[in-house]
């Protein structure tokens, strides 16, 4: 039983890794409007759904005319990304820029109207695409190269197990010294000695589960899993030189600290917010797009579930905060794969993969709770 | 047109519920001036700059600066326009390090589209590189060299009075307004600081506008001096004329004082 449990853990996590990147970069969404304007943008998951349709599109329009399903996918990522960034804007203008300029203090004001703005985007999708198929179910096409399923070497396997088990070994570390210091009121001492007997109870456990750990994993992965770790990559890459190396960073970075300060020097606060929403919207047309290739079947409200999974690991990782959505999303997805793998076993099937979803709301429960500023945290000041 | 003043303000008017903050005041001020406004605490000083930079939109009256009207116009459009202005209470971007503070002002002067920045066009790179220069050449300029990479938060309370005004130099302003900028020195920061701010003035050819408490430092490097009190200019002449005016010492210390000293 064990046995299998341990064998299964790379895979799973490497599952939940792929899924992590998509809530990662809606997560980023959330994040940094929260930033700038300190408002949940309960749209954004419908800003995502908006880049998953227009993907689908593009996909399906452009199958017969380009061959190449590489370049089928890089437009369908640009056009999918366009279409949200677009929707993301109007959406600011639109909806939340008037009660900003109304000077509504109510945040609850805001959070409502994002509440509507999502019906509205929901309902608006399905109306387009009803009159334009007579159906609002849209499939991406399946190519035989995206599909086509590789090997991974076995070190990388023994390699998650190792370090997965250590890890978990200096949790508990972490947590015992945490309740010595509770009842014993122990120097801090004790906190690395701990980690200590961590990585040794590692290693004796690597050496009991020898036979295990170098046996075959079978670990595989498929070609539309890779693209979408390295799309995610570059996208996270790409937004991380954009927020600390360029002008728009630094002023994007200036307006989430003190957005009037920033426009005394000269910043337009309206035009930055603006352009956080168009990255942010990109950033979730690109993940629409991804999680369309990963699970084929859109609709217009295929946004709700992923929306709320993102918000809930960037509040994990620190609202705000964009390492902290990025970590965020990678932690909820792993977390997520795990716990839907492995309540099947342990409860013999009584609890199956559906409880994923109560796992992961969960974690948003418990995180708000105990941890309101997130794993990352730093709030507010050193936001984006 | 140079000879023109840079900021003219006609009988403005500010009031927050039933309290007169800014009553009816008018000040010219003539280009390359060290002009400094006086007055007591709650008599309207940090009010009345923040209807010159635009956070407040005058009830009345009206404001031009270089000959332009500015009078309710955004903080940003006026920033850009060469206003800037460093804070009573320190406003830096605590989490963002000292050039990056120094170049968010510089972001007026920046100019690259989109386009440059994603595909790192050399107009691009160019553009960056002479941001990221000249602000460490402000950083220098106010011997925050040293400390140009280290996160704001982190600098010493003296330093980062100094960052303050590199930022508001980034903008490369036409004036430049001082909210108390000698507030928590020691007196030989303080001296320091006044032959900064002559420097400026001398180096940049800045106007500046400086609200001060520190009676030693605004008498001897101001050319002008207007005194507020409850909101209304009481008075406006050299450091000599205030100085020795009852109304200005009757204005901080009471009637009873006045009559004692005249």
């Amino acid at each position: 039983m064990l046995e299998i449990l341990i064998q299964l853990l790379p895979s799973v996590l490497l599952e939940g890794l792929i899924l992590g990147f998509v809530y990662a970069m809606i997560a980023l969404g959330y994040t940094m409007v929260y930033g700038v304007l300190e408002l949940i943008n309960f749209a954004h998951s419908e800003i995502f759904m908006a880049g998953a349709v227009a993907g689908a599109e593009t996909f399906i329009l452009l199958k017969g005319a380009i061959a190449n399903p590489f370049l089928l996918l890089a437009l369908a990522i640009l056009i999918g990304g366009a279409v949200a960034a677009i929707v993301a804007i109007l959406v600011e203008r639109l909806a939340y820029r008037p009660l900003r300029k109304r000077g509504t203090t109510n945040r609850l004001v805001p959070l409502i109207t994002a509440i509507g703005v999502s019906f509205f985007l929901q309902d608006l999708v399905r109306l387009i695409e009803g009159l334009w198929h007579n159906a609002f179910y849209r499939r991406y096409p399946s190519f035989a190269v995206f599909e086509a399923t590789y090997n991974l070497p076995n070190w990388i396997g023994v390699l998650t197990i190792a370090l997965t088990v250590w890890l978990g070994f200096w949790v508990l570390a972490y947590f015992g010294d945490w309740l010595i210091r509770l009842f014993a009121k122990k120097p801090r001492a004790t906190g690395r000695t701990l980690s200590l007997v961590a990585a040794g109870l590692t290693l004796v456990f690597l050496f009991l589960y020898r036979h295990v750990v170098f046996a075959d994993l079978g670990m595989t992965i498929q070609m539309k899993s890779i693209l979408v770790i390295v799309v995610s990559l570059a996208m996270l890459y790409g937004l991380n030189w954009l927020v600390h190396k360029t002008k728009l960073g630094i002023a994007i970075r200036a307006v989430a600290q003190d957005a009037q300060t920033a426009s005394l020097m000269g910043i337009d606060p309206d035009v930055i917010v603006s352009r956080t929403f168009l990255i942010g919207g990109f950033l979730g047309g690109v993940a629409g797009v991804l999680f369309g290739l990963l699970y084929t079947l859109v609709h217009p409200y295929v946004g709700f579930i992923p929306g709320i999974k993102a918000f809930t690991a960037a509040v994990l990782g620190g609202i705000g905060n964009i390492t902290g959505a990025a970590v965020g999303g990678l932690v909820l997805g792993m977390l997520e794969m795990l716990g839907g793998t492995y309540l099947t076993f342990l409860t013999n099937g009584a609890m199956g993969t559906e409880y994923k979803d109560i796992l992961a709301f969960m974690i948003l429960i418990f995180i708000l709770l105990f941890r309101p500023q997130g794993i990352i945290g730093q709030q507010l000041g050193e936001k984006v | 047109m140079s000879e023109a003043p840079i900021l003219e303000v006609e009988r403005v008017t500010k009031t927050f519920g039933g309290l007169v903050a800014v009553n009816d005041v008018s000040v010219s001020i003539p280009r390359g001036m060290i002009f400094a406004v006086i007055g007591p605490n709650g008599a309207g000083k940090t009010t009345f700059f923040n209807l010159l930079t635009g956070i407040y939109k005058p009830d009345k009256g009206r404001i031009l600066f270089d000959g332009e009207e500015i009078t309710g116009r955004d903080p940003a459009w006026i920033a850009a326009r060469g206003m800037a202005r460093t804070f009573q209470n320190i406003r830096l971007f605590g989490s963002m390090t000292a050039v990056e503070n120094v170049m968010v002002a510089r972001h007026v002067h920046t100019k690259t589209s989109y386009a440059d920045a994603l595909l790192r066009t050399p107009r691009f790179q160019r553009e960056e590189k002479k941001a990221l220069e000249r602000s460490l050449e402000l950083l220098e300029y106010m011997q925050l060299g040293h400390r140009a990479h280290e996160l704001a938060k982190n600098l010493p309370y003296g330093e980062q009075r100094r960052l303050e005004i590199a930022r508001a130099l980034a903008l490369e302003p036409k004036l430049l307004l001082l909210d108390e900028p000698a507030a928590g020195m020691n007196p030989q920061e303080t001296e320091d600081l006044q032959r900064r701010i002559v420097g400026i003035r001398d180096d940049l050819g800045v106007t500046i506008l400086l609200i001060e408490h520190d009676m030693q430092l605004v008498m001897s490097i101001s050319e002008r001096i207007a005194v507020l009190d409850y909101g209304s200019k009481i008075l406006e002449g050299t450091p000599e004329e205030v100085q020795n005016d009852p109304r200005v010492i009757e204005a901080y210390l009471g009637r009873g004082a006045a009559e004692g000293a005249s």
